[in-house]
């Protein structure tokens, strides 16, 4: 499984409404929610926080992947949502998030959520990638971009 | 004993993907006479890899590590009763480092002249060309490879199995 498989255009926020960390991760899971992925809107939006209290997951460079583990989805779940403006997402260089992927798992899928969760790791050392993801206006524009058709 | 495969390696990816390949590859050493064994590689260089990425927290990579290695127990052991439902032993085994290094030093040690995987992660960008572990292992081993596709096909192929 790769990131393509389980993306749609449903689940991709361009741009976000939300101007902060919080409203942002609850926008991606009501996304998911809408796409009928999510039982439990709020056990997400609570498993991804308690995964940030315990640091953030806003990487380098404008990139941000929040994640959990919950059973309120029975399969691998992933959003993203674009911030052209980029997002304070107490990131370790300091540098407001720009690419926020949010990556639910159930609890009984680790590999899959491992290699998902990898998969986005090396797509973030791709910082060309990166940066016309983040001035995507659309959400068919960040598919077309990701599958490489740009 | 065939000459043309004499010991068969099966990936078990743990997906429920791989337990197609697992059914195939009793199939397969059955009627050929094989050697069969299973590998379940642990992937800790894609979860040193996430904290080095900040994506995980070291505690977060010791959970899913704990995980994943019952992951494979779990596995492996339905791996091992899809063979003795047929009456062919599988050598089991379980092990952690770098998926495509490990398979590729697995054929090795045991002298493998067939490994048998999962249906590749279908490519949707050229990314992806460069990145499937698996692909990557099947790219570099020097032995043939199968790849195990039609779960429809293959369990009643296994269900008549004598």
């Amino acid at each position: 499984m790769n990131l393509l498989d389980i993306l749609t255009k449903e689940v991709i926020a361009v741009p976000l409404a939300s101007c902060d960390k919080i409203s942002a991760i609850r926008e991606l899971v009501q996304l998911l929610k809408k796409s009928g992925q999510v039982s439990d809107e709020d056990q997400v939006y609570d498993a991804v926080m308690i995964r940030e209290a315990k640091g953030s997951t806003g990487l380098e460079k404008g990139n941000a992947v929040p994640h959990a583990r919950t059973t309120a989805v029975k399969k691998i779940a992933a959003a993203i949502g674009i911030a052209p403006n980029g997002i304070e997402f107490d990131s370790m260089d300091g540098k407001p998030a720009k690419l926020i992927f949010l990556i639910i798992a159930p609890p009984d899928q680790s590999g899959t959520h491992v290699a998902l969760l990898s998969e986005i790791a090396h797509l973030t050392q791709y910082q060309g990638l990166i940066e016309e993801l983040a001035a995507a206006r659309s959400a068919d524009k960040v598919l077309s971009i990701l599958q490489g058709e740009e | 004993m065939s000459e043309i495969v004499r010991r068969i390696l099966v990936y078990i990816d743990g997906t429920e993907h791989a337990m197609v390949a697992a059914h195939y590859a009793v199939c397969l050493a059955k009627t050929l006479g094989a050697h069969l064994s299973a590998l379940f590689v642990v992937n800790t260089q894609a979860l040193g890899a996430l904290v080095k990425s900040r994506i995980f927290l070291e505690d977060e990579e010791m959970e899913y590590r704990t995980d994943l290695r019952a992951d494979a127990e779990r596995y492996l052991r339905h791996v091992h009763s899809i063979g003795k439902a047929k009456n062919v032993p599988i050598d089991l085994i379980n092990i952690s480092g770098s998926v495509s290094v490990e398979i590729k030093k697995c054929i090795k040690e045991k002298n493998i002249d067939l490994l048998i995987i999962v249906e590749l992660s279908k490519i949707q960008s050229r990314r992806d060309q460069f990145y499937d572990e698996t692909e990557r292992a099947m790219c570099s081993v020097p032995c043939s490879v199968l790849i195990v596709k039609d779960g429809d096909r293959v369990y009643p192929i296994y269900d008549h199995l004598d």
